[in-house]
């Protein structure tokens, strides 16, 4: 194969790699989890009173790391691994679904304990639900328009 | 110069609209359909066949991580070259702004000198292609390979339309004296 036939073949193996679906919803799976991870940490943080200097370090670096997962997983998937509409789709009811077991798991731990940390991962918990379903409406409102636009090319 | 296949704008927008939705077959379609146009682009870009190979993954890798933010797909066209072009500009600018040799020279940073007897009319093409200036080459290369149109190829380069067909007038002219240099 001479150098042009060679940069093809090069290419059609760099796209498998770059489009794999797996790995996409994976980094989706991390923002998931490490945002739900951040706020259960911080409002433990936040709520508990009268930590010791050593615990208040330990918190902070927790916090550190879930919002650091957080934003690695969120550059990822906005530069090296972008969702196309049907994976925005998938991601979006990935999310709506997570959050929801957040929000029953928070709403679990304010009626077995009624403590100030479950209260705060209620509140932020229903406000991620919120986020998530907003997501997930403008990824299908997305994915609608694309397919009309490609029925209506295939047509003509 | 022209290619041998007209471009056909709704097969294109079809194409890129499919990869937006993400069609994983789709992907193949299109680089099977524009592998070819970008590497002989990029190949006037650049001077030697393992540059323009790097280019071109370069490129498909921003084509591939930019198709979901593409607002118009019906551009996808112009836009496909605007990301050649920009792969080829930052290739460019990297290797201009390294620290030259002592002993080296600007001609070291020009395109080589055939060193082979010129045996056909193509390849006498693509030797005074190289020698013009990389603005005019390009222009030329975007109007009669790719067969972009003056608005297309004046919004890919940002230059008002006018300058691109100036280019274009000076490159014929500059191609016309050098296959007939006594003239």
């Amino acid at each position: 194969m001479n150098v042009r036939e060679n940069s093809l073949h090069d290419i059609r193996q760099l796209s498998r790699g770059e489009l794999s679906l797996e790995a996409r919803l994976g980094y989706v799976a991390l923002l998931l989890f490490s945002s739900a991870m951040t706020v259960v940490i911080v409002s433990l943080w936040l709520t508990e009173p009268f930590l010791p200097a050593r615990t208040q370090v330990a918190f902070g670096a927790m916090s550190m790391i879930g919002l650091s997962w957080l934003a690695f997983s969120l550059w990822v998937l906005s530069t090296r691994r972008p969702l196309f509409a049907r994976d925005r789709v998938i991601a979006g009811r990935m999310a709506v679904a997570f959050t929801a077991l957040f929000l029953a798991g928070a709403g679990a731990a304010v009626w077995v304990s009624n403590s100030a940390a479950a209260y705060g991962a209620l509140i932020t918990g229903g406000a991620m639900l919120l986020a998530a379903l907003v997501v997930w409406s403008r990824a299908r409102r997305r994915f609608e328009q694309l397919s009309a636009r490609r029925a209506a090319l295939s047509a003509g | 110069m022209s290619n041998s296949s007209r471009p056909d704008p709704c097969a294109d927008e079809l194409l890129a609209v499919r990869c937006q939705l993400g069609e994983r077959d789709a992907f193949d379609a299109l680089i099977a359909r524009w592998h070819e146009p970008i590497w002989r682009y990029l190949r006037t870009l650049c001077d030697s066949d393992d540059a323009a190979a790097d280019l071109a993954q370069d490129t498909w890798l921003r084509v591939l991580r930019g198709l979901p933010a593409l607002r118009d797909a019906g551009r996808f066209r112009a836009w496909l070259f605007g990301i050649a072009r920009r792969a080829a500009m930052d290739r460019l600018r990297a290797r201009y702004a390294q620290a030259l040799e002592p002993e080296a020279s600007l001609e070291d940073l020009a395109a080589p000198e055939p060193d082979e007897p010129l045996e056909s009319d193509l390849a006498a093409l693509r030797v005074h292609l190289d020698t013009l200036p990389l603005r005019d080459r390009e222009t030329l290369a975007l109007f009669y390979l790719r067969e972009l149109g003056i608005d297309e190829i004046a919004t890919l380069l940002n230059v008002p339309a006018g300058t691109v067909k100036s280019r274009l007038f000076r490159a014929r002219q500059m191609l016309r004296d050098r296959f007939n240099p006594g003239e």
